[in-house]
């Protein structure tokens, strides 16, 4: 029974199911009731089905929710087995994150890149699983979810914590805490007392209806939301502007250095030949042992720059990765190990995932697929720990264009208000 | 919009024939990245269909053979590969019935192509209408004429433990005819399937019809 709470699940109307159950409708008026959508698609005989989540297993007239509501049947005997200790600035953030929760607010945290969000999140999680409230950590992306996962384990060792998304196999059970894709949220209704939503502005998140509907039907009528961004989008700014919104800013690192600019140099057509000027820096950081990214605008240049960089340097060792690229995780990995020393890539590496000490090549930056945000979030993969707070982002284009020029601009403003709090280079 | 299969966009840009007019503006559901993943059957076994370098009857086939049956002279379109696999994954087990469309003109075209004088459809259980909403096989028959003839005979639960259910259909005949006004007396039947794996639901079909009086039945599907 467990498994119901604050829980809707999908189960065909012919089927037997246990008692007490509470049995809800798969629509009304069309509109689906797990999604939100209206987008049916006819089946025979009058019945029909749901487009809008039709990844998550086909919700059909055929079928109907079951649902028990959210009993918060934790014991509160939540400890924060993290040892670190918050920036003075982190601590300002964290004690607002406490503030949102006890006022049930929703409340934005706006902060750069690298200025390690995570940890500042860890005193208000720990303060809500003492209450016995149901915590959800959301994320559009997977990889930020299995990068975040580990973490979250590690700073509450003695909370259980089911992690779901789409690509793994670990079943569902009933946790205090949950670490998932936004997308998982529809199969919740009215659970979480406290709902966190990472990289809210991040595709497929931003803009897209359904899954702003999944989050306000996974928490509570009265419950606490927490936007997580470096990069807001226009209309959570707009919220904020208007006091619709609560936020709190954080334009510094917590190494305390600033953000590394983007840098641009325009080259010639570096589809058809690999600019010189790039090739150079390339063997640069292969003399120098240093790792770095590549990032291409499509699919279809990946195999291509990939080719050329090998051709010309062949010693070093390196890969490209895609999206849909069935070993993604497998790829991301050797990265990680240092087994590669570099990875070609689209704008799917662009946040959420990052490798310590590396520098950041953009080819064809000045090409519509990456925004403004996407590349200050490239940018933002650079000079991430301690060890090495600065590094390289340098942008190839053909022209200069409003967009590469917004984006320098957006990072040297967060700088100014970093240096105000004592940043330095 | 987006394709069907595998969510990127597809460009639906007109020909040059269909700005004219002159070739019908199709609407594709799938990218031709997609398109080009399903494999056509160009060769295959004259008994069942199976792709391979002549049209020798397989050994399979042989074998229905000595069992005395007559073999369906089986067409199917596409090799059941990977895509098609992937395809029946999303059609018939998650219920995206709207998939049919992927199919639907290019199966009845050729169906339209063989002779016969009645269509039927391999029938699904009750439960299945209950719980998918839906035959595959008649969603790909969209806009032609076929005869529900079949139906798939209910077994008890009880009865159904006791047996291992899966050696028990191989040998029992899952069908019966239902009561129809269609005398199939003399008459060429053509049966449709979604896939033909191992003959055995179509031969046992065919055996309810020629019991029926058909002279002659011949199966369609669209992989093999
Ligand atoms: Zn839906
Ligand atoms: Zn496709
Ligand atoms: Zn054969």
């Amino acid at each position: 029974m467990k498994a119901y709470y604050g829980r809707q699940l999908l189960n065909p109307k012919i089927e037997a199911r246990p008692k007490n159950l509470i049995t809800l409708p798969t629509f009304i008026d069309s509109v689906c009731q797990r999604c939100g959508q209206k987008n049916t698609e006819k089946l025979p005989n009058n019945h029909y089905y749901c487009c809008g989540c039709l990844t998550l297993g086909r919700v059909s007239s055929h079928d109907v929710l079951l649902h028990l509501p959210e009993p918060n049947e934790f014991d509160g005997k939540a400890a924060l087995s993290w040892q670190g200790q918050l920036t003075a600035q982190q601590q300002v953030v964290s004690d607002e994150l406490i503030q949102t929760l006890l006022y049930k607010r929703e409340h934005l945290v706006w902060a750069v890149t690298g200025a390690g969000k995570t940890e500042m999140l860890f005193p208000v999680i720990h303060h809500a699983l003492q209450k016995k409230y149901r915590v959800g950590i959301v994320s559009p992306r997977v990889d930020v979810i299995i990068e975040l996962a580990p973490r979250f384990r590690a700073a509450f060792s003695e909370t259980d914590m089911v992690v779901l998304h789409g690509a793994q196999t670990e079943d569902y059970r009933y946790t205090q805490l949950v670490l998932a894709t936004t997308h998982q949220m529809l199969r919740f209704k009215s659970a979480f007392d406290l709902l966190i939503v990472d990289e809210v502005d991040s595709f497929p998140y931003d803009g897209d209806k359904m899954l702003v509907h999944a989050v306000k039907h996974a928490r509570k009528a009265s419950s606490a939301l927490i936007y997580l961004s470096a990069t807001p989008t226009k209309k959570l700014q707009k919220r904020v502007t208007s006091k619709d919104l609560t936020v709190s800013y954080l334009p510094l690192r917590f190494h305390q250095h600033l953000l590394p600019l983007l840098k641009t140099t325009v080259v010639g057509h570096w589809r058809k030949k690999l600019p010189s000027k790039f090739l150079r820096q390339l063997k640069k950081f292969y003399q120098e042992d240093r790792r770095f990214l590549i990032f291409v605008p499509k699919v279809s240049d990946l195999r291509r720059v990939y080719q050329g960089i090998k051709q010309c340097l062949p010693d070093i060792a390196g890969d490209y990765v895609h999206a849909s690229d069935p070993e993604r995780q497998e790829k991301v990995q050797k990265m990680r190990d240092k087994d590669i020393q570099y990875l070609v890539t689209t704008t799917i590496l662009e946040r959420g995932v990052t490798f310590p000490g590396i520098d950041v090549l953009i080819l064809g930056a000045d090409e519509p697929i990456f925004s403004e945000n996407a590349l200050v979030q490239i940018a933002g993969r650079v000079g991430r720990n301690h060890d090495r707070p600065t590094g390289l982002v340098q942008a190839y284009i053909r022209h200069t264009n409003l967009k590469v020029i917004a984006a320098q601009n957006q990072i040297k403003k967060m700088n100014q208000r970093g240096r105000r709090l004592g940043g330095h280079i | 919009m987006n394709c069907q299969m595998c969510q990127n966009y597809i460009d639906n840009e007109l020909s040059l024939l269909q700005t004219l007019g002159l070739l019908k503006n199709q609407k594709k559901l799938i990218c031709q990245a997609c398109e080009s993943d399903f494999a056509v059957i160009t060769m295959s076994c004259s008994g069942c269909g199976r792709q391979q370098k002549s049209t020798q009857l397989c050994r399979d086939c042989r074998r229905w053979q000595q069992q005395g049956k007559i073999l369906l002279k089986h067409t199917a379109l596409y090799q059941y590969n990977d895509a098609m696999r992937s395809f029946m994954q999303q059609y018939k087990f998650n219920g995206d019935y709207k998939l049919r469309g992927i199919f639907n003109s290019k199966f009845i075209q050729i169906i339209k192509s063989l002779s016969k004088d009645v269509i039927v459809p391999i029938p699904v259980s009750e439960n299945t209408m209950k719980t998918r909403g839906f035959n595959q096989t008649t969603g790909l028959l969209e806009g032609i004429i076929y005869q529900e003839l079949l139906q798939v005979t209910t077994i008890k639960k009880s009865h159904q433990s006791q047996f291992n259910r899966k050696a028990r259909m191989l040998r029992q005949q899952p069908f019966t005819l239902k009561e129809s006004s269609i005398s199939l007396r003399g008459k060429h039947v053509l049966l449709v399937d979604d896939i033909y794996t191992t003959g055995n639901t179509l031969y046992h079909a065919a055996d309810l019809l020629y019991s029926a009086g058909a002279i002659n039945v011949k199966s369609i599907s669209l992989a093999r």
